[in-house]
């Protein structure tokens, strides 16, 4: 009984003290319930930047970078284009090529079987005539048994002393072969008995010739018809005629090359082919100016310098006397710079049935690129315009063009 | 106003300027219209009748005249001493050249160069060439040596 008096006393200590303590908490609300705010606030928001600040800088970042791309993009597509154009240009310019090659091709097919064709006419009739010739001859005086290819049947019709070709004949003609013995002879190995006489039966003899006791194929200088030339490298010039300040100088070189197909009779003047000169080969007579030269030429990148063969405009064409002139026009290309250019050129035969071609036309050097060159600052200066001309031997190709 | 011109600066600079050593860029330098065009060197050569010439050696063509330039292109001759000759042209027919080869007779008479006992063709003589004409070309032939 005594023990349990302190613990119920504790009891109503403590639930007294609560009781106070609660009373004290309301009491301490009610007096400061007006006063007191409460905010809530994310933690992190405390210690960064205002966001909506940062949003409308990014905004405007990514507007000045729109910006930029748009400004960007347009010289891009700026270049895009050019680069298309070029691009176009240049297929256009390689399918012209093309096309000129298939057509000379298809000209040159077309030639080669026209000749073919009439070679085998031409066999056929002095066959033909060979065998008519041959035939009283083997039923009067040859036993039919001794007509067989490859042997020697008698004299000929016309003796030659000394006329032993050797060798397989190139052009068509009967083959005549040498004797063993060295004895001069002709028709060692006909067939069919003597040789024929040349009758107006063997086209095929009439139509060749000999020189000197060579045999050599009929060939025309058809100078009316489509042809191929192939230029004489030994024979041809090409340069330039320049003025400067101090004196007029010429650029000269042999180093020539090319072939063309030409028809000096056609109304069209389609002509085909291309003239080019080594630039790194150009002389003036002045080493250190040939030099400079070069450079400015770029020869080492573009080596070459070529003239593309477009049209023959004529103004005068003589058959006959093998002569023309007119204007060839086409395309000129000097360190990698093409234009179109016309030329006025000049044409003759000479004696050993070799085209003669001429001719002269101004040229800019800035048209291409070609620096103009300047010495001591300008105190000695070459002209940007010279006088390109060309002198150029050009032998046909037998059979006609390819 | 009165200017005064004084013979200094760039005059006087272009003045002495072939004295440096680039006199003889002074004055023109331009290859005449006419000598554009390469110029066989047979052009020069004088030919003379050369009856009885006495032929025997090489030579190798350099020129062909007339409508059989079209085709042959190169001839070579050996005309020996004992009266015999060989030879070889180089013959081109539908683009491809290919060539012949001949071996005979030859005489050099007062009526020119006898081949093979047909008719003989006159026969003229330039220094160390000879030229053979023949009805349908002429034959220009150089002297040349065997080594």
């Amino acid at each position: 009984m005594v023990q349990s008096m302190p613990r119920k006393l504790l009891q109503w200590i403590g639930v007294a003290a609560v009781l106070g303590l609660l009373a004290v908490a309301i009491g301490a609300l009610m007096l400061v319930k007006d006063r007191v705010t409460l905010v809530l606030q994310a933690e992190a928001s405390a210690a960064g930047p205002d966001p909506v600040a940062l949003l409308r800088d990014d905004v405007q970042t990514l507007q000045r970078e729109l910006g930029e791309l748009r400004s960007q993009l347009g010289g891009n597509f700026e270049h895009l284009g050019a680069a298309l154009e070029e691009r176009a240009v240049a297929r256009h310019a390689e399918l012209q090529a093309s096309a000129r090659e298939v057509a000379q091709q298809h000209l040159q097919q077309q030639h080669a079987a026209e000749r073919a064709a009439a070679a085998q006419l031409l066999s056929l009739q002095a066959e033909l005539a060979a065998l008519r010739s041959s035939l009283p001859v083997a039923g009067n005086r040859v036993p039919a048994a001794d007509v067989s290819p490859g042997v020697a049947a008698g004299p000929t019709t016309e003796p030659a002393p000394g006329q032993t070709p050797v060798g397989e004949n190139p052009v068509g003609q009967n083959p005549v072969g040498q004797n063993p013995a060295g004895e001069p002879s002709v028709g060692g190995n006909v067939p069919a008995g003597p040789e024929p006489t040349p009758t107006k039966e063997t086209p095929a003899a009439a139509k060749a010739g000999s020189f000197l006791s060579f045999s050599v194929p009929a060939a025309k200088f058809q100078f009316d018809q489509s042809q191929t030339y192939t230029l004489l490298s030994d024979l041809c010039r090409v340069g330039f005629d320049a003025k400067s300040t101090l004196h007029d100088f010429t650029g000269v070189t042999g180093k020539v090359a090319g072939r063309f197909v030409a028809d000096f009779d056609d109304p069209a003047g389609a002509w085909t082919g291309e003239v080019t000169c080594e630039a790194g080969t150009l002389k003036t007579g002045v080493d250190g100016r040939d030099t400079n030269m070069w450079e400015y030429l770029d020869a080492p990148h573009h080596a070459q310098i070529r003239f593309e063969l477009g049209k023959f405009e004529a103004t005068k064409v003589d058959v006959g006397a093998r002569t023309a002139a007119g204007t060839l026009h086409g395309r000129m290309t000097i360190r990698g710079k093409t234009r179109d250019v016309s030329m006025p050129i000049t044409v003759a035969t000479d004696s050993s049935l070799r085209l003669q071609i001429e001719g002269q036309m101004p040229l800019k050097l800035s048209d291409y690129e070609v620096p103009v060159p300047s010495q001591l600052g300008g105190t000695i200066t070459m002209q940007d315009e010279v006088k390109v001309w060309i002198a150029l031997r050009a032998r046909v190709q037998v059979g006609g063009a390819r | 106003m009165k200017r005064e011109h004084t013979f200094g600066g760039w005059r006087l600079l272009v003045a002495i300027w072939p004295l440096f050593g680039f006199g003889g860029c002074i004055g023109s330098n331009v290859l005449a219209h006419e000598q554009r065009l390469v110029a066989p060197v047979v052009a020069e050569l004088q030919f003379a009748p050369a009856p009885a010439l006495p032929l025997v050696g090489l030579y190798e063509s350099v020129l062909i005249t007339g409508e059989v330039a079209l085709a042959q292109r190169k001839v070579y001759y050996v005309f020996q001493g004992d009266g015999t000759y060989t030879a070889a042209a180089l013959v081109e027919s539908d683009g491809q050249s290919a060539f012949q080869t001949l071996s005979g007779t030859w005489r050099s008479l007062a009526a020119g160069l006898e081949l093979d006992g047909k008719e003989p063709v006159p026969l003229e003589q330039a220094p160390g060439h000879v030229r053979i004409t023949a009805p349908n070309g002429s034959l220009v032939l150089r002297a040349e040596t065997l080594r």
